[in-house]
């Protein structure tokens, strides 16, 4: 079995028809790895079957292909659900590594693989804890998968929403047209004014998906860093952290300086304020 | 061809796993009230004032979907792209006198970044959807999940939550330091699932005539392809071999529903690829769905219930004119369908403006008059622009909520202690009657 590193460059239409030409891709298949890459492959495959999940998403394969015939990555990459689920199932250290490097990152997510396959394997899932282990060993490969997400990771890590309105910027989102979302140049007034003009009091902001309160994105944060998410981050984006830890440390200070202010009605109540941040 | 009786029955003779920590569970809600009666989670009950609905689910089992007093679970793509999506949902509530909370007080499920990037884990998104489900007990109202990746997430953290021990302890011992208890909601609600199951009530205030309209529905993969045995199947829609939502609503709606040959295709998402590899998206939206929505179902519209679905099939299409792709189908959201058949104002309420395909030969072939209407918001922009107050639908929150999540009153239900009928809620079922 041989794998394309450079897979994820091999866009390719999927009309049957014969496709436009494209320029020579460097097809370089398996490469001998490093005796450091032989050794963290080797940690990374004991991890991988050793992972609770891995029991119970994988459950065994007879090569039909019907995950591979419904997947939409299949159909423009070099890319197979039913290669992915061989690869977790009989694969060895290398083969493991191989797919980690980009195939894992074609996949879409969509789970049409696993409602179809007859075995109840957990295909998505699988691919997720492979994800998972690429990012917690900081693999080069997922650190250029993982740099558009820059501004995602802010968000989430600061506010506690995925996005803000004020993120589709038309030099990044050419493709999306002139009417990609409503702008001043259509409508006459900024963005902060189309927003306060829905009708749903937190979504009047430019900055997240919706208004969050302090306390909640404190809790988030707190999640993040009791369960792990802030080592995994570390491991692909460690400056990213650094900025996030600091970010996050101005947000405790305004809490804490809101509960002085709000005393007297914080003490009327009582609730998950009087006990956060424990 | 399968009925759909001997296709449910395919699914309980899946293989199960053979091993691994905890212990796979045929029927989750059994094994929630075992866990409830040891101490280890509270079940978030739905109780007569939800005002339940009964439907069945992939397998055959009863879901219930309360209808009233609810906590809005909103979505970061819908929210942040698609404004028109939540405050039509909002709308359609207030037509249909439901009372709701959509506070300030909710953390994103996280599971875009978690399905595009992998930086998460199985206990930080366990520990995120337990968080808000918390939230939601302790305001005494029922969590409804606005998007279609936030219900497939919880579907699984729940069922993760129940089955493996070891998980289910570090997620409650991160909830404590946090101030919050493990709770678990009797049922996974999506908001399709609620307008499904006020479909009698939506069309008793229908104000425009669909019998026009030709629609192809996008079902969102994650709405039923994650934990698919939790999904709302109906025999009175597709025969009950497809989900029920969202083409029962339009259905009832009195649109025509038109079938094309990639229907279980998904919409191109990707996660990842719509932010970091586009190339794939727009030209699997275009190729596998937009371009078989015109040329074998010949839609006047997309119709979807998911987020994702939203913006791939709508941003996607402008591009497509490079490789002589032509088409221009508007791309909306079943609750805004909805709320257009009931004569909520295409800019204030379904906030049309946000998409990029335009809908105004929809709205004109609707006999909608979007052009009255689009004069009277620019207006409005600039009222607003001068200082003038924006309208609400509903009252809005205090200055202390931007940084406390404060309860205005509520008191959480006490534990249930055990099943007990008499404390149960009477659901109808879809049709609007008592079982």
């Amino acid at each position: 079995m041989s794998f394309v590193a450079s897979s994820l460059q091999r866009v390719r239409p999927s009309t049957g028809e014969d496709p436009a030409p494209t320029p020579e891709i460097e097809i370089t298949g398996r490469r001998e790895l490093t005796s450091d890459e032989r050794e963290l492959a080797g940690t990374i495959f004991a991890e991988f079957r050793a992972d609770p999940r891995y029991h119970r998403f994988v459950l065994g394969c007879l090569n039909c292909g019907e995950c591979t015939s419904g997947c939409p990555a299949a159909r423009f990459y070099d890319f197979s659900p039913r290669e992915m689920v061989q690869v977790a199932q009989n694969g060895d250290a290398t083969t493991l590594w191989d797919a980690m490097q980009e195939k894992i990152w074609a996949c879409c997510q969509c789970y049409s693989c696993t409602m179809r396959c007859r075995f109840g394997n957990d295909i998505g899932g699988i691919i997720n804890v492979m994800r998972e282990l690429s990012v917690v060993h900081g693999l080069e490969s997922t650190r250029r998968a993982l740099a558009p997400f820059r501004r995602t990771f802010t968000l989430l890590g600061t506010i506690g929403t995925q996005l803000a309105p004020d993120m589709i910027q038309p030099e990044f989102f050419r493709d999306w047209g002139p009417a990609a979302t409503a702008t001043e140049a259509d409508w006459g007034v900024p963005l902060e004014i189309l927003r306060k003009a829905i009708p749903v009091d937190v979504l009047q902001t430019t900055r997240a998906a919706w208004e969050v309160s302090v306390q909640t994105s404190l809790e988030l944060f707190r999640i993040y860093e009791e369960a792990g998410v802030l080592d995994m981050l570390r491991a692909v984006d460690p400056d990213l952290v650094e900025m996030l830890v600091d970010l996050v440390e101005e947000r405790r200070e305004e809490f804490e300086a809101a509960r002085e202010r709000y005393r007297n009605e914080l003490e009327r109540m009582r609730g998950p304020v009087a006990t956060f941040p424990g | 061809m399968l009925d759909s009786g001997e296709f449910r029955a395919l699914f309980p003779n899946r293989p199960r796993p053979p091993g691994g920590p905890g212990r796979t569970v045929a029927d989750l809600r059994e094994e929630m009230e075992r866990l409830e009666s040891e101490g280890e989670i509270i079940i978030h009950r739905i109780r007569p004032e939800n005002r339940p609905v009964r439907v069945t689910n992939l397998v055959g089992r009863t879901k219930q979907i309360p209808t009233d007093r609810l906590w809005h679970h909103k979505s970061c793509g819908q929210c942040g792209n698609i404004p028109g999506y939540p405050s039509s949902l909002l709308w359609l509530m207030n037509a249909t006198h439901r009372t709701y909370l959509n506070e300030p007080h909710q953390t994103s499920c996280t599971a875009w970044n978690y399905h595009g990037t992998a930086t998460s884990n199985p206990v930080a998104l366990a520990a995120v959807a337990a968080r808000n489900f918390h939230r939601a007990y302790e305001t005494d109202h029922f969590p409804l999940i606005h998007c279609g990746t936030s219900f497939g997430d919880y579907k699984e953290m729940r069922k993760l939550l129940i089955e493996d021990g070891e998980v289910r302890k570090k997620v409650r011992d991160i909830l404590h330091r946090i101030g919050r208890e493990l709770v678990l909601p009797e049922e996974i609600v999506h908001y399709s699932e609620w307008l499904h199951v006020m479909a009698p009530e939506i069309v008793a205030r229908q104000t425009h005539d669909m019998r026009g309209i030709v629609a192809a529905v996008h079902e969102p993969c994650h709405y039923y392809k994650m934990v698919p045995e939790d999904a709302v199947y109906d025999e009175r829609v597709y025969a009950g071999q497809r989900p029920a939502v969202p083409t029962g609503i339009l259905l009832a709606l009195g649109a025509t529903v038109a079938d094309y040959s990639t229907w279980y295709d998904c919409c191109g998402f990707g996660f990842r690829h719509i932010l970091a590899e586009r190339e794939f998206s727009r030209s699997f939206a275009n190729e596998r769905k937009i371009r078989p929505m015109v040329e074998e179902a010949h839609a006047d519209v997309a119709i979807t219930s998911d987020t994702g679905c939203v913006t791939t099939l709508d941003k996607s299409q402008w591009i497509g004119k490079t490789h002589g792709f032509s088409y221009t189908l508007p791309v909306l959201a079943d609750v805004q369908f909805a709320a257009l058949a009931l004569g909520a104002d295409p800019y204030r309420i379904v906030q049309l403006h946000w998409h990029a395909v335009s809908a105004e030969d929809l709205m004109t072939k609707m006999r909608i008059d979007w052009k009255t209407a689009k004069a009277e918001f620019r207006e409005y922009l600039q009222r607003l622009k001068n200082g003038g107050s924006p309208e609400l639908l509903y009252p809005a929150r205090e200055p202390i909520e931007r940084f406390f999540a404060i309860n205005k009153g509520q008191v959480p239900p006490e534990p249930d202690p055990g099943p007990s009928p008499s404390s149960k809620a009477v659901p109808t079922d879809a049709k609007g009657g008592s079982p």
